[in-house]
């Protein structure tokens, strides 16, 4: 979808970029709490349990009436699969309202600085992500300042919007060290140890792995690519091959990255009782949580984007086989991209549910003597494909 | 020019992974265990010495409280001990309901062994399949005796009730799916790259270094020693019943997995032989109201789901409560072995040869 440059005056640029910011914002702190809802649920039906179910369900509170009624006519109350829903709400008042505790012999000023990076680093990365390439709506024209302008599917249009991702992301590791480290306390130095060492080695497979689609795509801007990818034009027909193996191979490095399952040793819970944030409490743990989430969904928007056709309907550049002209499945969608990030989250989720968690140095094999070489002869492949063909 | 020092931490005895009040001093280089010391006594309650002053009919109480997660194994003992010590002939039925009880006993043992292990290991969801399992026998239990956890199931001279209605239906219902349940246990755990690299070779104990500290149960029999006192020196019916003893050569902490759950396929056979080949007859034998005891002592072993418990007692002259009761616990002399498999390993293998000792420490502190 070709987009036309629209002359905008420098308000009418600052107000655009702000209204943008704060919807996103929006977006990411709703996604945020409704991704541990889904992790509550997910993890308990596949646990043959419930998951949360202490709100919206029973017989009290706001929607006690209804349910009330609802069970009266011998039916399940609608909300009873979404009970459990607001906890969100009671999740977040809870961790703002609790008591701020910094450690006696804590270093205060980075002990407070820690999160801020780590939430920090985790939404500026939204900046670049286009989770729609193009035009998603124009706003109305009786809006203030920026009446009748487009409204598009990104913030920044950065030229090299990949670098500017992968060198913001890796700064959210600053967070958890130096948090670690401010703490003053043995568990969450081990913590934030193995978290330097982890993050440090899985950001080279990570990076390799997303130079394959660069290669492709001969470009690092987040939407060309994306787009390019997504359509296929111009990529010969064994590109699969090359984005296939990259594809597994980001996702893993995308585990290890945001301390997840089986990658979660800086807070193994079994081992380091909560690793680097151990110290920490209230809104402080918050940002932790918020940050961990955050790049939880940058990671599947970024394997979204590159490797399974973004906001088209195929991966792997298979869209090319539906002709443009077919209505809605040959149509890039907003939905399509939500969806397929739907699916990575819940794919984490699941991967939680299932999987033990690697030792300390089985964790580095994985990187250095599978991840990383497999990486290399993948790329090979796509630049002999790219270059030979 | 960098000054190197061990970093000192103390795992435990508030700690998501040390099963209770253990604490582990661990001196670590970096990740590695340089120096492991488990310092125990956080419950200790003095079981053993208010043995000493209560009736052999009320000791019985105390061993609930022992190993809480295998209290059935642990009243078996008491009353079969106490049983030898005054020459007491417990009738047939009795026998196959205790033998039934102790094997269900074990199951429920030996799955909050796998829950906890699996949990320790980062597999969450095997606990909660293991829990739900082990949530079926708890209900029988209490079936039998009221209670789910500190049973005191048995009395000396045998059992204080028979069977309740409807219990041999409900314990052949769960012998019916429960082989299944392994099966699920498995298909998570036993071929799953993960979990066999956090357990391959990991706290190694041979059988020489077994024998030496005294370690028993399936720790000893995963290193290729088939002794089981069931077999070795038979208690309660395990002379009638037909069970083999599961063992490997292979003596690490996978070994160990896999001979506890085949343990659980072997007492699920020693429960259905049971059920089929129940007697009838009374449940109790005539015993006087007050036992009063000669000059004797006695050693009683049983196989309890964590090793050898052995319970001793010197009766005195016409006494009314033992002159002196002793618990040989599995789980106090297992722990010896910790520092043995791990010191050199890193923290990781630590959390995971706790697990796999399967110790309880209401057992180790008494």
């Amino acid at each position: 979808m070709p987009i036309q440059a629209i002359q905008m005056t420098l308000t009418q640029t600052l107000v655009m970029g702000l209204l943008q910011i704060v919807v996103v914002l929006i977006a990411v702190f709703i996604m945020v709490p409704l991704l541990t809802f889904a992790e509550r649920k997910v993890i308990g039906y596949i646990q043959v349990r419930l998951g949360a179910t202490r709100l919206a369900g029973g017989h009290v509170g706001i929607t006690g009436p209804m349910n009330r009624v609802m069970w009266s006519m011998g039916k399940v109350p609608m909300l009873s699969i979404l009970r459990g829903l607001p906890i969100f709400i009671a999740d977040a008042l809870k961790l703002i309202t609790k008591e701020d505790i910094i450690p006696a012999k804590a270093d205060r000023g980075v002990f407070t600085l820690a999160p801020i990076i780590s939430v920090m680093a985790a939404f500026g990365v939204f900046a670049a992500v286009a989770y729609y390439p193009g035009v998603m709506f124009y706003l109305p024209k009786g809006f203030p300042i920026v009446g009748g302008l487009p409204f598009q599917g990104f913030i920044t249009d950065v030229n090299v919007g990949l670098l500017f991702i992968l060198g913001l992301a890796s700064v959210g590791v600053y967070g958890i060290v130096l948090g670690a480290w401010a703490s003053n306390s043995k568990y969450p130095l081990l913590g934030g140890l193995r978290s330097a060492a982890q993050i440090v080695s899985y950001e080279v497979p990570l990076t390799l792995s997303l130079l394959v689609p660069v290669l492709l795509a001969g470009s690092l801007n987040f939407k060309e690519m994306s787009i390019l990818l997504a359509t296929g034009k111009g990529l010969h027909p064994l590109a699969i091959i090359p984005l296939f193996i990259g594809f597994f191979v980001y996702l893993t490095c995308g585990f290890a990255e945001t301390n997840r399952v089986p990658f979660d040793l800086p807070e193994a819970e079994t081992e380091l009782v909560a690793g680097f944030h151990t110290e920490y409490s209230g809104m402080k743990f918050g940002f932790f949580y918020l940050a961990e989430y955050a790049n939880m969904i940058v990671v599947s928007a970024l394997a979204t984007a590159f490797f399974l056709g973004g906001h088209y309907l195929l991966p792997f550049g298979l869209q090319r086989f539906i002709p443009e002209t077919v209505p809605f499945l040959g149509q890039p969608s907003f939905i399509f991209f939500l969806g397929k990030v739907c699916f990575i989250l819940f794919v984490f989720l699941w991967v939680r549910a299932t999987l033990p968690r690697y030792r300390y140095d089985q964790l580095m094999d994985v990187a250095w003597k599978y991840l990383l070489p497999l990486t290399l002869v993948n790329l090979f492949i796509a630049a002999l494909i790219r270059f030979a063909f | 020019m960098f000054k190197n020092e061990e970093m000192e931490i103390n795992l435990g005895p508030q700690h998501p992974s040390t099963h209770g009040v253990l604490r582990v001093k661990l001196r670590l280089d970096g990740e590695t265990v340089t120096k492991c010391t488990p310092i125990i006594g956080y419950l200790h309650r003095g079981v053993e010495k208010i043995c000493e002053n209560q009736t052999y009919f009320q000791g019985q109480v105390w061993t609930d409280r022992m190993d809480y997660v295998a209290s059935i194994s642990n009243n078996l003992g008491w009353a079969e001990g106490v049983e030898k010590l005054f020459g007491i002939e417990v009738p047939r039925r009795a026998k196959y309901i205790r033998t039934m009880l102790t094997e269900q006993n074990r199951l429920a043992s030996h799955l909050l062994w796998l829950a906890t292990h699996a949990l320790d290991i980062g597999a969450m969801t095997v606990f909660l399949y293991a829990f739900r399992e082990r949530e079926y026998l708890l209900d029988l239990f209490e079936a039998f005796c009221g209670a789910r956890l500190t049973t005191t199931a048995f009395r000396i001279g045998g059992l204080r009730e028979d069977l309740p209605p409807g219990f041999i239906k409900s314990s052949q219902a769960f012998q019916d799916r429960f082989l299944a349940c392994i099966d699920e246990y498995e298909e998570l755990l036993t071929e799953n790259r993960i979990w066999k690299k956090r357990t391959v070779g990991v706290a190694k104990l041979s059988a020489e270094d077994c024998i030496a500290l005294g370690v028993t149960g399936p720790v000893l029999r995963a290193a290729g020693v088939p002794y089981d006192i069931r077999r070795a020196f038979p208690n309660a019916a395990y002379a009638e019943m037909d069970f083999e003893i599961p063992t490997r050569p292979e003596a690490d902490t996978y070994a160990r997995y896999l001979v506890r759950l085949a343990e659980m396929r072997q007492s699920h056979r020693i429960i259905q032989q049971c059920i089929d080949g129940l007697p009838e007859g009374p449940v109790m034998a005539k015993i006087p109201k007050i036992l009063r005891s000669e000059v004797n002592e006695v050693y009683h072993p049983i196989e309890a789901p964590k090793g050898e418990l052995g319970y001793y007692f010197v009766g005195e002259k016409g006494g009314t409560m033992p002159y002196r009761m002793h618990v040989r616990a599995p789980s106090f002399v297992n722990l010896q072995a910790l520092s043995k498999m791990t010191e050199g390993r890193l923290l990781a293998d630590v959390i995971a040869a706790i697990g796999t000792l399967d110790v309880v420490l209401g057992e180790i502190d008494r």
